[in-house]
């Protein structure tokens, strides 16, 4: 992958961070990228930024008090305008291609659901190839 | 969003290996990655996501804040680019619970050991 594109990607992908966040690390996040990148780890970025992307953005939404400062930086802000739009659609391609990149090795992912309370608890575990580990799961 | 720093509350791997990487030294977000990778043997590699995620959340609670007072000298030891990056260091809050940490864990650790050997004497 073009390390200028990646980077750009990436880049991208800190700025959909909710702002209060971004300003805090996304400069080091960057950085950190940029070493990083050196050692073939972009799948393994991409993927966890994304899953940042998501724990901040529910963070936002469980946190009235985050969720003002995220509201008034959306109305003070430029607002989504396509070039913002485009910037995702790279990115999330970016990342939807990571994914298929890891899911190339043998069995990435491990899959384990069971009910609670009728209610699906799932855990999903991603064995990426330097040994890293994402769990994502919604048990308690 | 405040981190609960309960007595005998289990921490998140996560957040046990950035505050045994920071037990160490005042370490900047790179360094913290590094360490934790070494430390593990290269099993636990921590993301720059997964960093901050738990970073934020260590310095809300009070555990781990920006290292003001380290000596330039140790942060060039630490980083090649300079001084400009942001340093983090354990909060005396944040070694107690680690160290409190350490001892739920080893206590684990000797509650497994008998049942191992309860487990083992009752095969013999």
């Amino acid at each position: 992958m073009n390390r200028v594109i990646s980077r750009f990607a990436y880049r991208t992908l800190l700025q959909l961070h909710p702002a209060s966040f971004q300003h805090e690390f996304g400069a080091e996040m960057l950085w950190i990228f940029d070493e990083e990148y050196e050692q073939g780890a972009a799948p393994y970025l991409f993927l966890d930024g994304a899953i940042s992307l998501l724990r901040q953005r529910c963070r936002v939404q469980n946190d009235p008090g985050q969720v003002s400062i995220t509201s008034g930086a959306i109305i003070t802000g430029p607002g989504i305008g396509p070039v913002r739009l485009l910037q995702a659609g790279i990115t999330f391609s970016l990342i939807f291609f990571s994914l298929m990149r890891l899911s190339s090795h043998p069995s990435p992912f491990t899959l384990s659901v069971r009910w609670a309370d009728r209610m699906p608890c799932y855990t999903i575990t991603l064995q990426a190839p330097s040994h890293a580990e994402v769990v994502l799961k919604n048990m308690p | 969003m405040v981190f609960k720093t309960t007595k005998n509350a289990p921490l998140s791997s996560a957040t046990l290996h950035i505050l045994l990487a920071l037990a160490g030294g005042d370490l900047h977000g790179y360094g913290i990655i590094k360490e934790v990778t070494r430390n593990s043997d290269g099993h636990y590699r921590l993301g720059p996501g997964t960093l901050y995620d738990n970073l934020k959340k260590l310095m809300d609670g009070g555990l781990v804040a920006d290292a003001v007072t380290s000596s330039s000298s140790k942060r060039k030891s630490a980083s090649t680019k300079g001084d400009d990056r942001r340093f983090y260091t354990l909060t005396n809050e944040g070694k107690n619970a680690l160290a409190s940490e350490v001892d739920r864990l080893q206590s684990v650790v000797r509650e497994a050991r008998l049942r191992l050997q309860e487990v083992r004497a009752g095969r013999a």
